[in-house]
């Protein structure tokens, strides 16, 4: 059902099996995953059915650096399908050494395992609607596709690793009337949540409490309350509510909000491949249950322990954008017409240390001559993405040359002097904003570095190519735009000690055992994977969990009865 | 027991009667409009020429007959004028028990989970419109002293479904059918021809309340998918894809730019005495409606107090595809 947040009462309390606040990733294949488990289920959300500028305002805070960081009220949407309105689409899951303690990681280790969530990826694939769970190149093609690079073996270096891509599908858009039809789930729009009450002797959780822009105030109390808000929201929510401790909740050693990572992320060198352009796959492939895929490059498990680095894939990529020597028009074009491209994908775009006129007229130049270029760029463009509904996942440019860059995404050390905290500005309803403090370590970098030289001989001794890049100038390159936008990872980390981590492996909040956080703001640590799939991977387990343990306690109260 | 299958020839009624040759107590009889002879006289089976809608024909065939299930199809008079004749004859013909093959269309446009005890809505069109009618004639039957089983199945699929699985199949074959999103979520409710079968056997055999009332069963396999997911199986299971994504714009444009003209051109060849029947078939705007929406059949009643055992749907779909796969074979030997 949805219901309108009109019909309740001032003052009133509404009670639910399970109250999932937030309708993004998380929130809403958990609802989904709930439904028809014999559960009243309680889906609230802040915003409305479409972009609301007076409700997405509550989301801005403040960024110590503004170079390092984007604002708060970006990347992220509060909003009805949360930020799944506006994300790119990329899938894949963790890898099973991200669940690992690794020595040389500090900070590493999760409380469960790959296997532990690895029955979930299947089910949350098919939510995102990125097809069937296959990451494996060399299975997921009839027939087979080609090799990223012919003649090229590496046990170090892998390129049959798959990125699949979602639509991208807005949860709420998609499920509204899956939801609409259900008759154990209420969903409610308009509905903030502003705190988290706890019982007096801060062992429970009492009630979540909401309020309306036109000032109406309620509650809900339900055996299960699950913060579905996202990687920079949670640790605001939690922090916030702290009548009852005075920390916050989940807070007692101070850990909400600390190890906020991001990824690390930037286009870098050149990678020259010899023999003919058709020696090099670079684009996508289309499976045969229609999803658009790629291969990336990608250290082994092994590599990755022997170099001691971090998770981290690489991409082809076409050349620095910014730089009119590609004389590319539709690079150029994309340049010329960064304004016109929304801030989330318009960023990178967006370079600060290159600007005049001089540039502009470089790359009108590249656009004037090279009309068939544009033309058939736009042209697909409009057809594969523009107006279909699955959409062509990125800009792929024809090989002419041989030679790309890498773009290149990367797990970062978690560090508790990254972080996310309150600030003394409050919004319309009284809550304090945050303050984020992103921060990286040099260890990311060589992360990077290592893995890019790997990468580098890989290709060399194979006779495929080489890959160049100025190890001195590889962090102003990856961090020349600051943390990967949209990744808020890490906030409220699950682990075993209480001392170090928020939640449990099941995501309750250390003693609190009926408040749980789904969503990245659980994960100890980053992967090199985009966070999207693995949120939901963990929300579908925890789903199961909270079905589990209600059942079991409604059975222990009919021994009782 | 001597069983008459009206619409025995049909996809459902076949399933039927070979189910209860098996039977060694049962005596079959296919009432059909045009009977063939291929059954005839082999393993206890007869064949009977029957108009369903005919009163008095009907009540000639009844004669000595335990109980009949009711498979007839059709146009819409059909169904329900012949609802309406067989339970007059039946009435004057020694009360043999009915067992009525309903359709979950009888719900209408109604979405959730319903179970038998949901209301009967006439909105969605002439089908659900004459089932309803067809269930009511039945149920006076239980209320004036008859003992009468309603089966309400989803969509039935299985080798030999000429709709559901081979109009699909080509469909998706020819790109013209896609996933659809939203527009495609709604439960497939599939339901396998041999599991609407063996609910008709449990059906004849189950002691019956001889107060009046008619038990109603829904039948949809508990693992079936959403139709989204159906396309996408077969499409894979034919090697058909990629498999397309349409928004709610495309599919219209399908509907609206094919799906309807060709229908009408068909109606048309129909006036002029062309055979149509090879023509390619356009998507009606009544599917697009059924891929929509949000309805599933709460089945526990069909499990628990009928006891079918329901064929995983993996197999249903694995034996529909192969059946497939044998009529192109067999035609590309021909």
């Amino acid at each position: 059902m949805i219901e309108s947040v009109a019909g309740v009462a001032h003052g009133a309390t509404l009670e639910a099996d399970v109250c999932i606040v937030g309708t993004g990733a998380a929130g809403v294949s958990m609802a989904l995953e709930l439904m028809g488990k014999g559960h009243r289920v309680l889906l609230m959300e802040a915003g409305k059915d479409r972009d609301d500028p007076a409700v997405q305002a509550i989301y801005e805070g403040e960024v110590v650096d503004e170079l390092m960081h984007s604002p708060t009220d970006k990347y992220r949407q509060r909003r009805f399908g949360g930020s799944t309105a506006i994300w790119g689409g990329r899938c894949m899951p963790f890898d099973p050494i991200d669940f690992e303690a690794r020595d040389w990681i500090p900070n590493s280790g999760w409380p469960i395992s790959y296997g532990d969530l690895a029955p979930y990826f299947a089910p949350a694939n098919h939510y995102l609607e990125a097809g069937r769970c296959e990451y494996d190149a060399d299975k997921a093609f009839s027939p087979p596709a080609p090799p990223m690079f012919a003649g090229f073996d590496s046990d170090q270096v892998r390129t049959n690793g798959l990125e699949r891509f979602s639509c991208p599908t807005n949860m709420g858009a998609r499920y509204k009337s899956r939801l609409a039809a259900a008759r154990d789930v209420t969903v409610m729009m308009d509905a903030h949540c502003v705190g988290l009450k706890l019982h007096e002797d801060g062992q429970r959780l009492d009630t979540a409490e909401f309020a309306t822009l036109d000032g109406k105030r309620f509650k809900v109390r339900a055996a299960a309350v699950v913060l579905a808000t996202g990687g920079l929201e949670t640790p605001r929510l939690l922090l916030a509510s702290n009548d009852v401790q005075s920390n916050g909740i989940g807070n007692q050693h101070d850990v909400v909000g600390r190890y906020y990572m991001c990824h690390i992320a930037g286009n870098v060198g050149t990678l020259t491949v010899n023999g003919p352009v058709d020696r090099v796959r670079h684009g996508y492939e289309i499976s045969p249950d229609g999803i658009y895929c790629r291969r990336r490059l990608h250290l082994s498990e092994q590599a990755q322990r022997e170099l001691q680095v971090g998770n981290m894939v690489a991409r082809l990529h076409f050349p620095k954008i910014i730089d009119p020597s590609h004389r590319n028009g539709v690079l150029s074009g994309l340049y010329l017409a960064r304004h016109f491209i929304s801030y989330e994908y318009g960023k990178r775009l967006r370079d600060g240390n290159k600007k005049g006129a001089l540039l502009e007229l470089q790359h009108m130049w590249n656009v004037v001559t090279h009309p068939f270029d544009a033309t058939s760029f736009v042209t697909h463009w409009l057809r594969k993405r523009t107006l279909a509904e699955r959409k062509f996942p990125s800009i792929i440019l024809a090989n002419k040359n041989n030679r790309f860059s890498l773009e290149v995404h990367a797990e970062q050390i978690p560090r508790s002097d990254s972080r996310v905290m309150l600030t003394d500005q409050r919004d319309v309803f009284g809550m304090p904003k945050m303050r984020v403090d992103w921060r990286y370590s040099k260890e990311d970098i060589t992360t990077v570095e290592r893995t890019l030289q790997a990468i580098d001989q890989a290709l060399r001794r194979t006779g495929v190519g080489q890959f160049e890049f100025d190890r001195h100038t590889l962090e102003e390159d990856l961090l020349r735009f600051g943390a990967y936008g949209g990744h808020h990872v890490g906030t409220t980390r699950m682990g075993l000690d209480p001392k170090t981590s928020v939640v449990d492996g099941n995501g309750a909040v250390h003693g609190v055992p009926n408040l749980y956080v789904a969503s990245s703001a659980v994960f100890p640590t980053s992967s090199q994977a985009n966070p999207t799939l693995t949120i939901v991977a963990q929300a579908l387990r925890q789903a199961h969990h909270i079905h589990g343990a209600l059942t079991r306690d409604q059975q222990a109260q009919e021994v009782l009865a | 027991m001597k069983v008459m299958v009206l619409g025995g020839r049909g996809f459902v009624g076949r399933a039927v009667v070979k189910l209860l040759r098996e039977r060694p107590d049962v005596q079959v009889v296919i009432a059909s409009r045009h009977p063939g002879a291929s059954e005839s006289g082999a393993g206890g089976v007869s064949c009977v020429a029957v108009d369903a809608r005919d009163e008095v024909s009907l009540c000639a065939a009844l004669k000595g007959i335990d109980a009949v299930v009711n498979c007839v199809t059709g146009d819409g008079p059909s169904i329900a004028a012949g609802a309406l004749s067989l339970v007059n004859a039946a009435l004057k013909a020694g009360r043999p028990r009915l067992v009525h093959l309903s359709t979950m269309s009888v719900y209408g446009s109604q979405q959730g989970v319903l179970d038998e005890r949901a209301e009967l809505l006439d909105d969605i069109g002439w089908y659900g419109h004459a089932k309803i009618e067809a269930e009511s004639h039945i149920r006076r039957y239980a209320q004036e002293g008859g003992l009468a089983v309603a089966l309400r199945p989803g969509v039935i699929i299985g080798p030999g479904s000429e709709p559901w699985v081979r109009r699909i199949a080509r469909w998706l074959q020819a790109h013209r059918l896609a996933d659809l999103g939203a527009q495609g979520d709604g439960p497939a409710n599939l339901v396998d021809v041999n599991d609407v079968a063996q609910a008709v056997v449990l059906a004849l055999g189950m002691a019956l309340p001889a107060d009046g009332t008619m038990p109603v069963f829904n039948l949809a396999a508990p693992d079936s998918p959403r139709w989204n997911d159906y396309f996408c199986d077969l499409t894979l299971a034919l090697g058909a894809g990629p498999l397309q994504r349409w928004g709610a714009r495309r599919l219209k444009a399908e509907i609206y730019g094919r799906g309807v003209p060709l229908k009408v051109l068909e109606r048309v060849a129909g006036k002029l005495k062309l055979d149509a029947n090879q023509w390619p078939q356009g998507i009606p705007p009544s599917l697009a409606g059924l891929w929509a929406q949000q309805i599933q059949l709460d089945v526990r009643a069909a499990t628990k107090d009928l006891g079918v055992q329901w064929t995983p749907y993996a197999r249903t779909l694995a034996q529909s595809v192969q059946w497939l796969q044998a009529g192109s074979a067999a035609i590309a030997m021909a």
